[in-house]
């Protein structure tokens, strides 16, 4: 189980975070029009699934799953996405993203004084927590052969 | 009890308010008097905190006590925790240090952030004056910060 890397949005599509450990291939486009790409996409998979849905939804989009990555998505009240790419045998991820919101995101940017929302985050000891907790995590350890 | 973390989200903002605010009709402010003026909101809080705080308390023995209690009781209700070092020359001088300052817990723990950490312990300096003011002992407060968290305050008493 591992993850690849980590993408946070605030709710107007502005890139907050960016972090990866384990990204073998790039995707050939800047970072900036990838987060635009993923934040698009985003958008459209959540109201497409709702609207498909045969059944009254209370989440609505978790995850998509490739046979060589998983994307797991997670949204606050507040607009927040946090959106996470692991490999395919990786379990609880939606508990990780949030206790990352709760522990990591709201305790060293939310709490900073620094920080204006809405804008990327540069603090160098979120970095460091959120590292910490990432690489803490179970689902970071094992790498699945 | 409050949550812990509106004290947090309270002080921060007041401190934005006082040092960062560009005011249209801003009179010839400098930093100095905005931090002045934070100093005495925190000063007149410990002034009137310590009233409460002491209520059933009998009277100090000397100045040393009432540093202590500064130190322990006083810093737990506000802090939530002791200060870490206390140390003194005996002729009217305290230097109290906390290795991981509430306020600045959030900011870094490295010399990011470094030159606006000032900000963010002037009202606890002017705390601290105001409560001393109260327990009769007229002192000057000042802040050092070498590294974040980690942030010492120097009381001089004056005689």
């Amino acid at each position: 189980m591992t993850i690849y890397n980590l993408y946070i949005f605030d709710r107007h599509g502005t890139m907050l975070y960016y972090a990866e450990w384990n990204r073998v291939k790039q995707s050939g486009i800047t970072r900036d029009e990838e987060s635009k790409l993923m934040y698009g996409s985003l958008y459209s998979i959540k109201s497409f699934v709702s609207k498909i849905s045969p059944l009254d939804t209370r989440e609505g989009f978790l995850y998509y799953k490739t046979d060589k990555y998983a994307l797991h998505y997670f949204e606050t009240a507040s607009g927040l996405k946090f959106v996470i790419n692991t490999d395919c045998s990786s379990t609880g991820v939606k508990d990780l993203l949030q206790q990352l919101y709760a522990k990591v995101f709201v305790e060293y940017t939310v709490k900073n004084p620094i920080w204006t929302p809405g804008t990327p985050i540069n603090s160098a000891l979120f970095k460091s927590k959120l590292d910490e907790f990432i690489k803490q995590s179970p689902i970071y350890g094992l790498k699945n052969v | 009890m409050a949550d812990e973390g509106l004290l947090e989200y309270l002080h921060f903002e007041l401190v934005n308010y006082c040092v960062n605010d560009k005011k249209e009709n801003e009179t010839n402010q400098t930093q100095s008097s905005k931090i002045s003026t934070l100093e005495y909101i925190g000063f007149s809080t410990g002034y009137r905190l310590i009233e409460r705080l002491t209520r059933e308390m009998p009277r100090f023995k000397d100045e040393l006590d009432t540093v202590k209690f500064i130190c322990t009781d006083f810093w737990s209700s506000v802090f939530k925790k002791q200060v870490d070092n206390l140390r003194t020359n005996h002729q009217g001088i305290y230097v109290l240090q906390d290795n991981t300052f509430r306020f600045l817990k959030q900011i870094s723990n490295s010399s990011q952030y470094l030159d606006i950490a000032p900000a963010h312990v002037v009202f606890t300096c002017g705390l601290i004056r105001g409560t001393l003011a109260n327990l009769g002992i007229n002192a000057i407060v000042t802040a050092e910060i070498v590294s974040m968290p980690s942030c010492k305050f120097h009381i001089q008493v004056k005689h």
